[in-house]
């Protein structure tokens, strides 16, 4: 055991040593928590009543027209501000002094027998920024009022009352931006496990450390355990800052547990590679292929680690510690074939 | 032959192209052309079926008599209408749907499973009143969306129709866009890993010791990645049925660039294992570099600052000019340049297999750029040519700003203009002072007129691109033509004293744009 421990101290300070792996580290979790930030304002555009939850924003539109079109009432009822106008050129003068952000000229209705098309005419402004955030807080009162205009019509829309948060941002965080950060330091420990072992092989040093009284699975177990560690610990980082950004992450260790299993699975198939190829060029080249062809697996499967990691955070009912055992069983099949074939393989480069 | 320079570097292009095939031969090869082949097919099947976030995310149960649900986020059941509330108060099922209703348990997974379903009933609602109705009764409402001024928009008029506005964002475009980018990835590291070999095992030692160039030496081993990565560009290009010639053009500087940054890694680190994780953060620095101000493509000009933005355009049939070439490339050709320039500088025995912390290594870097013999002239050079390094770092501080609450948004950019432009000024005659190459201060001062280079002709360029992406695009019209065109401002006249007329040309540019689009701005 202290001969494990040993290698793995060493392969932590390795790491460890060089400072510039830290920087790495600590680079991509800040580029991680502005990019979860960007992407989640990025993503609110998509789905206009996000607008509404993620930001206070108070929008002002002058009324030129008919100011008792129903219209008037549903811009009330979402907390857009109205401002009566007469004519256009007051609102155009409006909105220069900055006392209204948007106007809607409403003509009188003609559709009495509420059949017909309805033109209202709206007025943005000319920076693209305004314009898109704009329009994104008024498609909903305009999409009411259409709703409104349809019923009008005779059209009725099943499930149009559907009580319900925008989910938008939930699919993002736990569909995307959390499996993501869980595995990514996974696919770092394959190839760190690749560099780490193919170094030995090219040095022969392996060799020398095999003479010594440690035996092989100790030395191949310590090599992977140190990266699989270290994942560990990014992960744990990457939740940290999720929960900073508020995002909270049901099952927590179970989520950890996942990641860490995953990562280890990559580790261990990695030394596959790595004692089959022998060196590092084809083996990096190999497990690349590996990852790109897993990946795609995964998502072609609904048993993928991908959709176990979203289902644990969210807290599925079906979803609990016998998804994660699976994987766990999977890592020791793993394990028990890499100990009975290292040594056959390892053989071969002696 | 007419041109030995040229031959040199096709001749060891030549030997890297059979170093790879010999590296390949043998049993790695069916392994990996089956990965490879099931891998591109599997990842073909994946783009065609289409990327779907959060699959399996929600659980729901529907009555026999319910709608029909096809939709990978959600796992459908069906169930007896006795069962509903018992499967509901568990927690077991997010909503229970039958033929006319939606019911949820009121916790926050199930409203969220609630918002989506009814996103997705709507679209198929949509459709069936369309197709039941006819376009006019089905979608009642046209609005005729106009730009202010009144008077000059009368002329052009945008129709939206409510219920069917898409999103403004690009977000499907910018993924598919990316596809371009992994191939290259992909390459790079093989570029990294091989070059990493050979210094290693000190093959491009004996190469220098040839006449040859260091040159020639990194040209010849970069032109074979450099072609596949562009081939790989012409395939996804074509796989997306995009216009090839176009991607050739917007994706050429991109692959430089990714050269450019991955080639310093093997120069400058000396185990696999830092290359690695060097590579990894490179990968992350560049994709975010490249597709975050792409996502933002159509709303902002800043997005400009990324290629991706003009192949987002590409795709969406929308057209460009040569100014927003320039402005996304631009950057990257010049970076390409100086990494070359650098690279052959580095390619020394002394300085690749020496062992030294990163800053001790940059520092060595700078030191073998400049010539010793015409020091001003190398500092005023070396001073230009981070222009555009300095352009890039400070436009992603201003992009990474934007996420922070205003005041401290502009203090935090003020600081990073300062440390950024100051360090990249400096750098030059700190090495040249730490080597001892000048040592009085006549001779620092004799240097410094090169180091200004960056100051009255570089930084003006830099302050003038800042100011004019910022003029501009529709951030920049609002808070950020004021507080962040004046902070980079600000940071400039207050580290550059020598150089005032800079801080005229801000302000005179301030102006205008923040007259005209300041007020509305305000109240949102």
């Amino acid at each position: 055991m202290s001969a494990f421990v040993t290698i793995l101290k060493k392969e932590l300070k390795a790491v460890t040593r060089e400072r510039t792996i830290v920087i790495a580290i600590i680079i991509q979790l800040f580029i991680a928590s502005f990019s979860s930030a960007i992407l989640v304002g990025l993503m609110s555009l998509y789905d206009p009543e996000a607008i509404g939850l993620s930001a206070r924003i108070r929008l002002r539109v002058g009324i030129v027209g008919d100011r008792s079109d129903p219209l008037v009432d549903l811009l009330r009822q979402n907390q857009v501000q109205v401002v009566p106008f007469e004519t256009l050129e007051e609102a155009s003068e409006a909105f220069s002094e900055g006392r209204i952000e948007a106007a809607l000229l409403i003509p009188q209705s003609d559709t009495g027998s509420g059949r017909g098309l309805r033109h209202v005419s709206l007025f943005l402004p000319e920076s693209e920024a305004l314009y898109t955030l704009i329009l994104m807080v008024l498609r909903d009162p305009l999409k009411q009022y259409e709703s409104y205009l349809r019923e009008q019509n005779g059209i009725h829309l099943k499930f149009a009352d559907i009580e319900g948060r925008p989910s938008t941002l939930h699919e993002f965080r736990y569909g995307v931006i959390l499996p993501l950060l869980m595995f990514f330091p996974a696919f770092i420990t394959g190839s760190m496990v690749i560099d780490s072992l193919s170094e030995e092989l090219a040095n022969h040093t392996l060799d020398t450390l095999w003479s010594a009284p440690v035996s092989l699975h100790v030395i191949v177990g310590a090599k992977i355990a140190a990266p699989v560690l270290l994942a560990g610990g990014q992960c744990v980082l990457w939740a940290t800052l999720l929960y900073v950004n508020g995002i909270l992450i049901r099952n927590l260790v179970l989520v950890l547990l996942m990641a860490t299993l995953n990562a280890a699975i990559i580790g261990v198939t990695s030394v596959f590679i790595v004692l089959y190829f022998k060196d590092r060029e084809r083996s990096q080249f190999t497990y690349s292929l590996f990852i790109l062809l897993s990946t795609s697996l995964g998502y072609a499967f609904d048993v993928s680690p991908v959709t176990v990691i979203t289902r644990l955070a969210t807290g599925d009912y079906y979803t609990g510690i016998s998804d994660v055992a699976v994987y766990g069983l999977v890592l020791l099949g793993l394990l028990a074939g890499l100990f009975s074939l290292n040594k056959k393989l390892l053989s071969r480069v002696a | 032959m007419p041109f030995p320079y040229l031959y040199t570097i096709l001749l060891i292009a030549r030997q890297e192209v059979t170093r790879i095939r010999t590296r390949f031969r043998g049993r790695a090869s069916p392994v990996a052309m089956v990965l490879l082949l099931v891998g591109i097919l599997l990842l073909l099947l994946t783009f065609r079926r289409g990327v779907v976030q959060g699959k399996g995310l929600y659980r729901i149960a529907v009555s026999p008599d319910g709608p029909l649900i096809q939709d990978e986020r959600f796992e459908v059941t069906t169930v007896p209408s006795s069962v509903r509330y018992a499967l509901l108060d568990a927690g077991a099922v997010d909503l229970y749907v039958d033929d006319d209703r939606v019911v949820h348990y009121g916790a926050e997974r199930s409203l969220y499973a609630a918002g989506a379903l009814k996103t997705y009933l709507e679209k198929q609602e949509l459709a069936r009143a369309g197709q039941s109705y006819g376009p006019e009764r089905a979608f009642p409402l046209r609005v005729g969306v106009q730009r202010f001024p009144i008077e000059q928009a009368r002329q052009e008029e945008e129709v939206l129709i409510p219920s069917l506005m898409a999103p403004p964002l690009p977000f499907a475009q910018v993924v598919a866009v990316s596809l371009h980018l992994f191939p290259v990835f992909f390459v790079n590291v093989f570029f990294t890993g091989g070059f990493m070999h050979e210094k290693m095992d000190r093959r491009i030692t004996v190469l220098l010791s040839a006449p040859v160039t260091p040159f020639q030496v990194i040209a010849g081993k970069m032109v074979p990645y450099i072609l596949l990565a562009l081939v790989s560009v012409v395939c996804v290009a074509a796989l997306l049925k995009g216009n090839v010639l176009m991607a050739l053009l917007i994706f050429t500087p991109v692959v430089l660039f990714t050269f450019s940054v991955y080639l310093m890694v093997p120069l400058v680190y000396r185990t696999f294992k830092d290359t690695t994780f060097i590579s990894m953060l490179a990968t992350t620095i560049i994709t975010s570099y490249l597709v975050f101000p792409a996502m933002f493509s159509g709303i902002n000009d800043l997005s400009y600052v990324s290629p991706l933005t003009l192949a987002v355009k590409m795709y969406r049939g929308q057209p460009f000019g040569l100014k927003e070439y320039l402005t996304s490339t631009t950057p990257m050709y010049i970076i390409f340049a100086l990494a070359m320039y650098a690279g052959s500088r580095m390619l020394n025995e002394e300085y690749l297999m020496r062992f030294r912390p990163l800053y001790r290594k940059a520092a060595d870097a700078i030191y073998l750029l400049i010539s010793r013999r015409h020091l001003n002239i190398s500092i005023f050079v070396l001073s230009l040519l981070l222009v555009p390094i300095v352009y890039m770092v400070q436009l992603v501080a201003m992009v990474v700003s934007l996420n922070l609450p205003i005041r401290y948004a502009v203090g935090t950019l003020l600081i990073v203009a300062v440390v950024v432009e100051e360090v990249a000024k400096s750098a030059g005659i700190v090495v040249l002072i730490e080597q001892r190459v000048v040592r009085s201060t006549k001779s620092i001062l004799l240097v410094v007129p090169g180091r200004t280079g960056l100051s009255s002709g570089g930084e003006r360029a830099a302050i003038h691109l800042r100011q004019h992406r910022l003029r501009d695009h529709a951030l920049g019209g609002t808070f950020w033509c004021r507080h962040v065109v004046a902070a980079t401002c600000s940071a400039h006249c207050f580290h550059v004293g020598s150089v005032p007329a800079d801080s005229q040309v801000g302000r005179s540019q301030l102006s205008p744009c923040s007259a005209d689009r300041l007020g509305p701005a305000r109240s949102l």
